[in-house]
């Protein structure tokens, strides 16, 4: 079935182009829940909520980019959302003594390739994992997260900093990552 | 997004890897996602149940006993004691043991057969109420031609094809299950002299002054006569001790069949004197019903361009079913033995959630209303402090409350499927005009972005159905009831004025305990 079609079927709630576009975007877009949740679970409850937000706001797509952005920024919001329900969330967001929060070694899976750094996002503490998800992977700005997780910017900025060392060091130990020699071989064989 | 973002090849790493990752979800998440974008599709289930119920009680209604008495009745076989051993020598031997207490008990006098059933028929109202309730007992006791107290022994050959064994054992049966006292002894107060309220041949009960035969049903090809000459000589305690042996329950309960022990417990339900029927037919119940709120809105949108008009509302509203119970206070009255009326009083606690995001000020918004004498809808003002999920950006999420008070009335009544010892299934039914008398309404705004607070547009009042399937279980003087029940509001929550119809309904599991008077 063609987007077109799909996008059609989805605004006349044709259910079974619904059904078409969500086995279409599910995979990656659990994957993204999957980086934001606590487990496997959670991240399907992540996506449930979204996908049901997704085709009640299906007449607001604007054709303006691609769908599978659109999508992504809806489940995003979603599971930002689910998180802030979330008390431990609020309490994880404003730790500021980052250094001092020991990955253990069994936290970290050995498992290769894509999921193996994915593995190792989720290994990090609630608030880290999800300002990195947010910044570096999804593409938000600190002004933003700043505004979708109730904090300062400066705070934002700073749990970057921190998650991205901590999940450099992970790495690096998992051997997934080299140290960087110099800036452009920073990952060596990958 | 900022410029920077792809400046460092650390995070470059990141993203592609995070971007290359996928997972199949479970099944279960696309049921999830369909039921919740098409709940009406979940209603054929409901109904089938519904269905399903209303077949069951159907059947249970067609098989109270009603068809037996079209059966066709054969009155040309009769058949004596006599000529059964003549005719099927080979059954007399078998037979011996449970023709002596067959003898022993039939062969009394007139008055005896009379004392035996005192407690029973006593007085002329109660034959008349039995003449009633004959309908439901087994077929074969409907072709009683009972006419004398001088019963003998004569016999026929049987016409069809039963056993000789067969015609034995429905002999005895029928002697032996006390039946026969029943026959004669509503003969007996039939030929009384007294007012005749009603036809004598109603009921199949005739007498024949020329004839000195009790006949058996048609369908097992008997017919017996009874003669008690023979033991006229016999005392009367030896007479009043057999007849009290031959009406204990735990002797006839070895013989007696299904069909009779259920016409015997109608009977005698149908025959207890007046001052004791409605107490031991009337209990009171209390209950309590945790249930799980569900609700289903549409719209009532007339020349407005609103969103409202565009898809399903449920879609435009990040709502979930809440948690809610009814509580209450009822009275039983059987009015058969199948059969219960219920009413009562009881209160109901609905909720229903909807999650919003808290803005950080009120906001000017309108809310959707229908001019009563036009129809046409027009959007009044109202402020607003919370968003709808759906058309925000991610603030702080709030979850609003829908909740409703109530005060009902049911009254319907409950129906026995089946029971077997102390366990009994119903199925029932109620009607509830409920009165409703506090509660909060967040209504959708026009542009589907905010929620108002309007409790004021709650309906005090409206009609609820419930619908019931429970088993009961005998605890002894108490019934211990549990079962699910569906609630349905038959009205909208809101006032005709609002152009939103919220329709909830309620699936819960009833807890109910039960006392007789």
């Amino acid at each position: 079935m063609t987007e077109e079609l799909m996008l059609s079927g989805c605004l006349r709630n044709n259910a079974t182009a619904q059904e078409a576009l969500y086995n279409r975007f599910s995979p990656r877009m659990l994957g993204v829940c999957y980086r934001f949740a606590k487990n496997r679970e959670d991240a399907e409850d992540m996506l449930q909520e979204g996908f049901i937000k997704v085709f009640s706001q299906m007449h607001q797509y604007r054709n303006e980019g691609a769908l599978e952005g659109w999508i992504r920024r809806i489940v995003v919001h979603t599971c930002i959302n689910i998180l802030k329900k979330n008390k431990k969330f609020s309490d994880s967001i404003d730790i500021t003594n980052a250094h001092s929060i020991h990955i253990r070694e069994e936290m970290i899976p050995s498992i290769m390739q894509a999921k193996q750094v994915v593995e190792c996002i989720r290994s990090l503490p609630l608030g880290y994992k999800t300002v990195l998800n947010l910044y570096a992977i999804e593409g938000y700005s600190h002004k933003e997260i700043a505004f979708m997780l109730d904090i300062e910017e400066s705070t934002s900025r700073s749990q970057y900093t921190r998650a991205k060392s901590m999940l450099e060091e992970i790495l690096i130990r998992k051997k997934i990552i080299q140290k960087p020699k110099k800036k452009t071989n920073f990952f060596g064989a990958v | 997004m900022e410029n920077e973002f792809y400046t460092d090849e650390f995070e470059q790493l990141l993203k592609e890897k995070a971007d290359q990752f996928s997972m199949y979800p479970s099944k279960r998440v696309w049921h999830s996602i369909y039921n919740n974008l098409h709940p009406s599709r979940r209603w054929p289930s409901v109904v089938i149940s519904l269905l399903f119920i209303s077949s069951l009680i159907l059947i249970g209604y067609l098989n109270t006993g009603e068809n037996s008495i079209t059966r066709p009745i054969n009155n040309s076989s009769i058949i004596s004691k006599t000529d059964v051993e003549e005719t099927f020598p080979s059954q007399k031997v078998n037979n011996k043991s449970q023709v002596p207490s067959y003898s022993k008990t039939v062969q009394q006098p007139e008055q005896q057969y009379n004392n035996a059933f005192a407690d029973v028929i006593t007085n002329e109202t109660d034959f008349y109420t039995y003449t009633v309730v004959k309908s439901n007992r087994p077929h074969y006791l409907n072709t009683t031609t009972a006419t004398s107290p001088d019963i003998k022994l004569t016999a026929e050959t049987p016409e069809t094809n039963n056993t000789d064994e067969d015609i034995v054992q429905t002999v005895n049966t029928y002697i032996r299950s006390n039946k026969i006292f029943a026959d004669i002894a509503v003969f007996n107060k039939k030929s009384k002299p007294g007012p005749s309220k009603s036809s004598d041949n109603t009921n199949n009960i005739t007498r024949k002054d020329d004839a000195d035969e009790l006949s058996l049903p048609s369908t097992d090809n008997a017919k017996i006569s009874l003669n008690p000459d023979a033991n006229k000589a016999k005392s009367e305690e030896t007479k009043t001790a057999e007849t009290k042996t031959s009406l204990d329950p735990k002797i006839n309960d070895r013989d007696i069949t299904k069909e009779e022990k259920a016409w015997i417990e109608n009977y005698a339900s149908e025959n207890k004197s007046p001052s004791k029927k409605w107490k031991s037919r009337l209990g009171y119940q209390v209950y309590v019903t945790p249930a799980v709120n569900y609700r289903k809105l549409t719209t009532k949108v007339k020349g407005s361009a609103t969103p409202f008009a565009n898809g399903d509302i449920n879609h435009s509203i990040s709502q979930k079913p809440g948690f809610g119970f009814e509580a209450g206070f009822g009275l039983n009255y059987a009015v058969a033995k199948r059969l219960q009326l219920k009413a009562g009083v009881q209160f109901n606690y609905t909720n229903y959630n909807i999650s919003a995001d808290q803005a950080s000020h009120p906001v000017a918004t309108t809310i959707l209303l229908n001019d009563p004498s036009t129809g046409y809808s027009y959007s009044a003002a109202r402020t607003s402090s919370t968003s709808n999920t759906f058309n925000s950006t991610a603030s702080k999420p709030v979850t609003l409350h829908n909740r409703t008070y109530q005060v009902s009335v049911p009254i319907g009544f409950g129906y026995k499927l089946s029971s077997q010892n102390n366990v009994e299934w119903f199925a029932g039914a109620t009607v509830q005009p409920s009165y409703y008398f506090g509660g909060k309404a967040h209504l959708i705004s026009s542009d589907l972005k905010s929620y108002i607070s309007e409790p004021s547009s709650i309906n005090s009042f409206n009609l609820n159905l419930g619908f019931e399937t429970y088993m009961n279980f005998k605890l002894g003087t108490y019934n211990l009831q549990i079962g699910p029940q569906v609630r349905y509001q038959v009205n909208s929550t809101y006032k005709k004025d609002v152009a939103l119809i919220e329709k909830p309904y309620a699936i819960g599991l009833k807890f109910g305990l039960t006392k007789g008077f």
